[in-house]
């Protein structure tokens, strides 16, 4: 087992802002544990924005909810430490994680139109989070005028804050969340599938307007979604995975031109790309893993062509391949070649 | 929703192109779907089971269901005498309490004397003066092992009186939830198959029923006719028939009629009637059967409630039972008389538990988003 | 707001009808020449009243003059004299008994509502799914308990057992004998007060909770809690009309609480249960897990948005529970002889006084019908999503 402390320095010399080291975390269900996240490890600078891609049910929900300690009642942290500016947030008490929330490290949803509470106006909710914050508490005038910038910021009529959730459509509710995310001025947001349910030119637009505020604020993102191609539009590095596991991290343009790890491979090579390099579509046959009972060894190896026997026993540990890439895959180097005589 | 469970609608789907001699269609048709039903059948007791709370109702149920058929195998066995044990009729002439009496007045002897001092030592007393003292059997009896629960003021044994009201309660309710969903599943489907005027006032009249309160109802009829049990049944069936169930029942109806196999049927020349009684209540009916449950839970409570005030007509219940210990004074001695009271009154109380409990229980195969992940 | 009121109304108003047309059928065109019979062979009825009684049902005329007769008096609120009391008119009866049902009907609905949803929504907080079975079964248990034989048996622990409470009835007429205000007076004051008290109460909640200063928001509650509470004593200690009839009026109240209790503890369960499941239900949402990750405060999280959106079901089944409360309410006044619209309608339907039971029954239909006119308010009050929609 090679050292777990991971790839910290991709854009050396920014103090880091989220470190992730060695993160395990499982359910307690009553068929058994579900390995959930399996030593995830990454880091996240200031300014920086991240993909977090993968099939559904792979563990990027839990990741995101670990940051915040947000995970179901039936999560259980096993070991791994969540740094955030060098302080574990693993072991903060309850009421001082509550003011970390919102005020450092705000969440977009994986729905997030049902992040909206149906009885209450939407400024009310954002009004609140606000409320609970800033200390001394912002006073009625500033608060309104705060509350009016956010909303031109992404784009919507200050008017919409006076509706109820349900008066809205699914992308103005969307950008009402992204404005109640901003409220508090964060130092990161976790944009959990922004935009998953919207139109495509919805979704575009508001990927955009994201980069936009985020250049503009100087935020860190961590993107969640399944689609590598959105991703790789908006995001400076990307962390790939697989069944609970963190199969491949580096940056943006590596992976995505140049991905190691047979999994990233497959799952870009199955997106119609127009930007990216032409690649033949080879399909990723099968389906996850039940966390239940992970695959022994390389949990990727019932599904891998390129498989060998050692996947089947030995895990392999993160490696560094490139400058500013790694990758968990024992045949990682055969990648690129193979990948082309695949049928 | 209804995929697992209402299985029958693959048959339905398949009849349009069935063109085999009849018999043999109609045979194998019904074949097929008692096979179906058997294995949902099986299918929904499995998820059933896991309902602790409508297992435990379920005993219940089957508890007082063996106390409702006991008095039979009694009296046929001659373990209990029916000048005795008889719920109406019956008479327990040698209690194990005495009390000393006095004679306060005496008017003829033949008729007006009280009818168990005269059947004290089986003869008319003729020497009777007043002033004399002598021993009466006392009734309310505490129990003993003649009679497990004692006896009632008028000497008749309250175990033989509780398990008749089982079957009395047992009786009521079963029917009324038949009533309930016999009317509940048509006006519901109605409704939802011909929506418009139907719909319209169908639904503004159950409306009206859920509103009423329906003891209020109920207590005023009964002070027009003459209540007996069975159309008491009738009446509460009507009345949470025509109300809430058909509400309910409509709603799970139009979910129903979208359903793709209806638009078949309707292609297929089926008429009103055959795609109402054919394609939509036997998929309304499981959700039907949940409200049965409720339905005898309302009817128990109704029956026990009426009797107990004296409004119906009946011979032996658990109302009854209270309705006499009240009118005799022996309510509040919950000490000294408890057998009058505490059996009765737990009696109501358990059995319409139960199958509210069981109602809960199915919840969870009709509703499945309740079931346990 | 204002579109979706009148829509109710015009609504109930239909119902109204409907309900007087069906009391009319059920009543006077179905059992037909059986009601005159019944008139005939009930030797309660005085003579003179059974000859009013077949007059005003005019089974002679066509059955639709008779429908009209019927409706034209009912609206004129001539709804005939009773026979056991008679020559007083129904109405007359009616009118003395109806706030005093009305005032034990909304003590009852509003304790239990109250507490049920407290027990629901800690029980639903604190444990999950844990304990399921037992609250469930004790819920339930508690929800079927058979009404009368409960009643008792808390007369008998509360009054025989323990002797802390009344028995029954409205009022001590020993201590009434001569008193110098009559029952009516003093229950009307009692409920007038009782009534300004509440709201006051209520609405110093209801004005902290809008204020966005947490400080005032708890100045608020507490000092117009207080104010409340106080001015209510403060009534009766301070003020000379109070004074004189605090006696009378903590006489009235104190037979009330009993009859409430019974009817708060045979129906909360019910809420209960309901109000855990919903709630159970409403913490899956993923609104809970943004109010949750937004930092609040899990007190918040728990009132301000699991409570607040768990109510709505909860509401709505208030529209059920005015039937039920009313039930409940019939039978606990004739267990208690407390003289209210439930204890006349079983009493004159036990009497066969058939004038009376039928006006009983028609008020506690309009008290029904009310009632379910303010749930409906309410309710588009509690959900914003019905205001706007307008849905039927
Ligand atoms: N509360 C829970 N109890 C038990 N298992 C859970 C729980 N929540 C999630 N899981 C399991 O943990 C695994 C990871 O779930 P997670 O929601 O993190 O996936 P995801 O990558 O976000 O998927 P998606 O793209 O569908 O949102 C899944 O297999 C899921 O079934
Ligand atoms: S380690 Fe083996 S099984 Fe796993 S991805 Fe690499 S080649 Fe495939
Ligand atoms: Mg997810």
């Amino acid at each position: 087992m090679t050292s777990r402390r991971l790839p910290l320095e991709i854009s050396a010399g920014q103090a880091r802002l989220l470190e992730v080291d060695g993160l395990v975390m499982r359910y307690d269900t009553e068929a058994g544990e579900v390995s959930a996240v399996e030593n995830v490890s990454f880091s996240l600078g200031r300014g920086e924005s991240m993909g977090l891609v993968g099939e559904s049910g792979c563990g990027k929900t839990s990741v995101a909810l670990s940051l915040l300690r947000l995970a179901p009642e039936n999560a259980r942290y096993q070991s791994g430490s969540v740094l955030w500016e060098g302080m574990d947030l693993l072991e903060l008490s309850d009421q001082e994680m509550r003011e970390y929330r919102w005020a450092e490290i705000s969440m977009v949803f994986q729905g997030a139109m049902n992040a909206w509470n149906p009885v209450y106006r939407v400024g009310e909710q954002i009004r609140e989070a606000m409320d609970h914050h800033f200390d001394p508490p912002l006073s009625t005038v500033e608060t309104s005028r705060r509350m009016d910038r956010l909303f031109n910021l992404v784009g919507l009529d200050p008017a919409v804050q006076n509706r109820y959730p349900h008066e809205l459509s699914g992308g103005m509710r969307q950008r009402a969340v992204i404005a109640m995310a901003l409220s508090c001025e964060p130092k990161l947001i976790i944009a959990d599938e922004p935009t998953t349910a919207l139109d495509v030119i919805v979704q575009a637009q508001i990927l955009e307007e994201l980069k936009e505020i985020q250049e503009d604020l100087g935020l860190s993102i961590l993107y969640i979604s399944h689609d590598m191609a959105v991703i790789a539009q908006v995001t400076d590095i990307i962390g790939v995975m697989y069944a609970g596991k963190l199969v491949e991290f580096g940056s943006t343009r590596d992976v995505f031109h140049g991905p190691r790890h047979p999994y990233s491979y497959l799952l870009l090579s199955s997106i119609p790309s127009v930007t990216g390099p032409r690649r033949r579509p080879v399909s990723l046959e099968g389906t996850p893993p039940n966390l239940l009972a992970p695959p022994a060894g390389c949990r990727f190896h019932p599904r891998c062509p390129w498989a060998t026997e050692q996947c089947r026993t030995d895990e392999p540990p993160m490696m560094q391949i490139g400058p500013s890439q790694w990758a968990a895959c024992w045949n990682s180097e055969q990648v690129p070649e193979m990948g082309e005589q695949l049928p | 929703m209804a995929d697992q469970r209402s299985l029958p609608e693959e048959t339905h789907t398949a009849d349009p192109f069935g063109s085999q001699p009849i018999l043999h269609e109609v045979d194998s048709w019904w074949k097929i779907r008692l096979t179906l039903m058997r294995r949902s059948l099986r299918e929904n007791w499995r998820i059933f089971r896991r309902s602790k709370v409508g297992v435990f109702g379920l005993v219940i149920i089957a508890f007082w269901a063996i106390m409702a058929v006991m008095p039979t195998v009694f009296f046929a066995t001659g373990f209990w005498n029916p000048a005795v044990y008889d719920p109406v009729t019956g008479l327990e002439l040698n209690p194990p309490t005495r009390t000393m009496t006095m004679v306060e007045r005496i008017t003829d002897p033949n008729t007006e004397i009280d009818r168990r001092a005269v059947l004290l030592d089986g003869r008319i007393p003729d020497t009777l003066q007043i002033g004399d003292t002598f021993e009466l059997p006392r009734q309310p009896a505490p129990p003993d092992g003649r009679h497990w629960l004692g006896t009632d003021p008028l000497g008749r044994d309250v175990l033989s009186q509780l398990m008749h009201g089982a079957r009395a309660s047992f009786f009521l309710g079963i029917l009324a939830a038949v009533v309930t969903v016999v009317i509940g599943t048509t006006v519901g489907s109605m409704a939802a198959y011909f929506g418009g005027i139907v719909d319209a006032f169908l639904m503004r009249l159950a409306d009206l029923l859920i509103l009423i309160p329906g003891l209020a109802i109920l207590i005023v009829i009964g002070a027009v006719f003459t209540f007996q049990l069975w159309h008491l049944a009738v009446v509460i069936g009507i009345l949470s028939g025509f109300g809430g169930t058909a509400i309910v029942l409509k709603s799970q109806a139009l979910a129903v009629k979208v359903k793709p196999f209806i638009d078949a049927a309707r292609v297929a020349g089926g008429s009103a009637r055959h795609i109402i009684f054919y394609h939509l209540i036997p998929n309304v009916m499981p959700l039907s059967v949940l409200y049965m449950m409720f339905t005898v839970t309302a009817a128990i409570q109704s029956e026990a409630v009426l009797s107990f005030l004296g409004v119906l007509n009946t011979d032996t219940s658990w109302g009854l039972m209270m309705n006499l210990a009240r009118t005799q004074g022996y309510l509040l001695q919950v000490v000294d008389f408890w057998w009058l009271t505490i059996p009765a009154g737990l009696s109501v109380t358990l059995l319409s538990a139960a199958f509210f409990l069981v109602g809960r229980g199915m919840d969870e195969i009709v509703n499945p988003r309740l079931r346990r992940r | 707001m204002v579109r979706y009121v009148t829509r109710r109304l015009i609504q109930m108003v239909f119902l109204f009808l409907v309900f007087l047309t069906v009391t009319w059928f059920l009543l006077y065109i179905l059992p037909g020449d059986s009601v005159a019979l019944k008139y005939a062979g009930n030797p309660n009825i005085p003579p003179e009243a059974r000859e009013v009684a077949l007059e005003r049902l005019g089974l002679d005329k066509p059955v639709l003059i008779q429908f009209r007769d019927y409706m034209f008096n009912f609206f004129q609120g001539d709804l005939g004299v009773s026979f056991n009391q008679y020559p007083r008119p129904v109405v007359d009866i009616i009118a003395e008994r109806l706030p005093r049902t009305l005032v034990l009907f909304l003590a009852a609905l509003v304790t239990y509502y109250w507490a049920g949803f407290l027990a629901g929504k800690y029980l639903a907080w604190r444990r999950g799914n844990r304990g399921e079975m037992l609250v469930t079964i004790g819920g339930v248990g508690l929800y079927s308990m058979f009404l009368p034989w409960f009643a008792f048996m808390m007369i008998w622990l509360f009054s025989v057992l323990l002797d802390w409470l009344p028995l029954s009835k409205f009022l001590d007429p020993e201590q009434w004998r001569d008193a110098p205000f009559r029952a009516n007076q003093v229950f009307m004051r009692l409920f007038w007060v009782t009534l300004i008290a509440s709201v006051a109460l209520f609405a110093s909640g209801f004005i902290a909770r809008q204020t966005r200063s947490r400080r005032l928001g708890r100045t608020l509650r507490w000092g117009g809690g207080a104010l409340a509470v106080g001015g209510f004593f403060f009534y009766w200690y301070g003020v000379d009309s109070g004074q004189v009839m605090r006696v009378y009026a903590g006489d009235i109240g104190f037979h009330m609480i009993l009859p409430v209790l019974v009817l708060t503890l045979i129906n909360f369960a019910g809420v209960m249960l309901l109000t855990r499941s919903s709630m159970l239900e409403t913490l899956r949402e993923d609104y809970i897990l943004t109010a949750r990750a937004k930092g609040l405060p899990e007190r918040v999280v728990r009132d301000r948005h699991a409570a607040r959106t768990a109510l709505l079901p909860v509401a709505t089944s208030l529209v059920l529970a005015v039937a039920t409360v009313i039930d409940g309410g019939v039978i606990t006044e004739a267990v208690f002889s407390w003289p209210g619209m439930g204890e006349i309608l079983v009493s004159s339907v036990l009497s066969e006084d058939i004038p009376l039971a039928v006006g009983a029954f028609s008020f506690i239909g309009i008290l029904a019908l009310i009632g379910h006119f303010v749930v409906d308010i309410l309710y588009g009050v509690l959900d914003p999503r019905i205001r706007v929609t307008e849905h039927g």
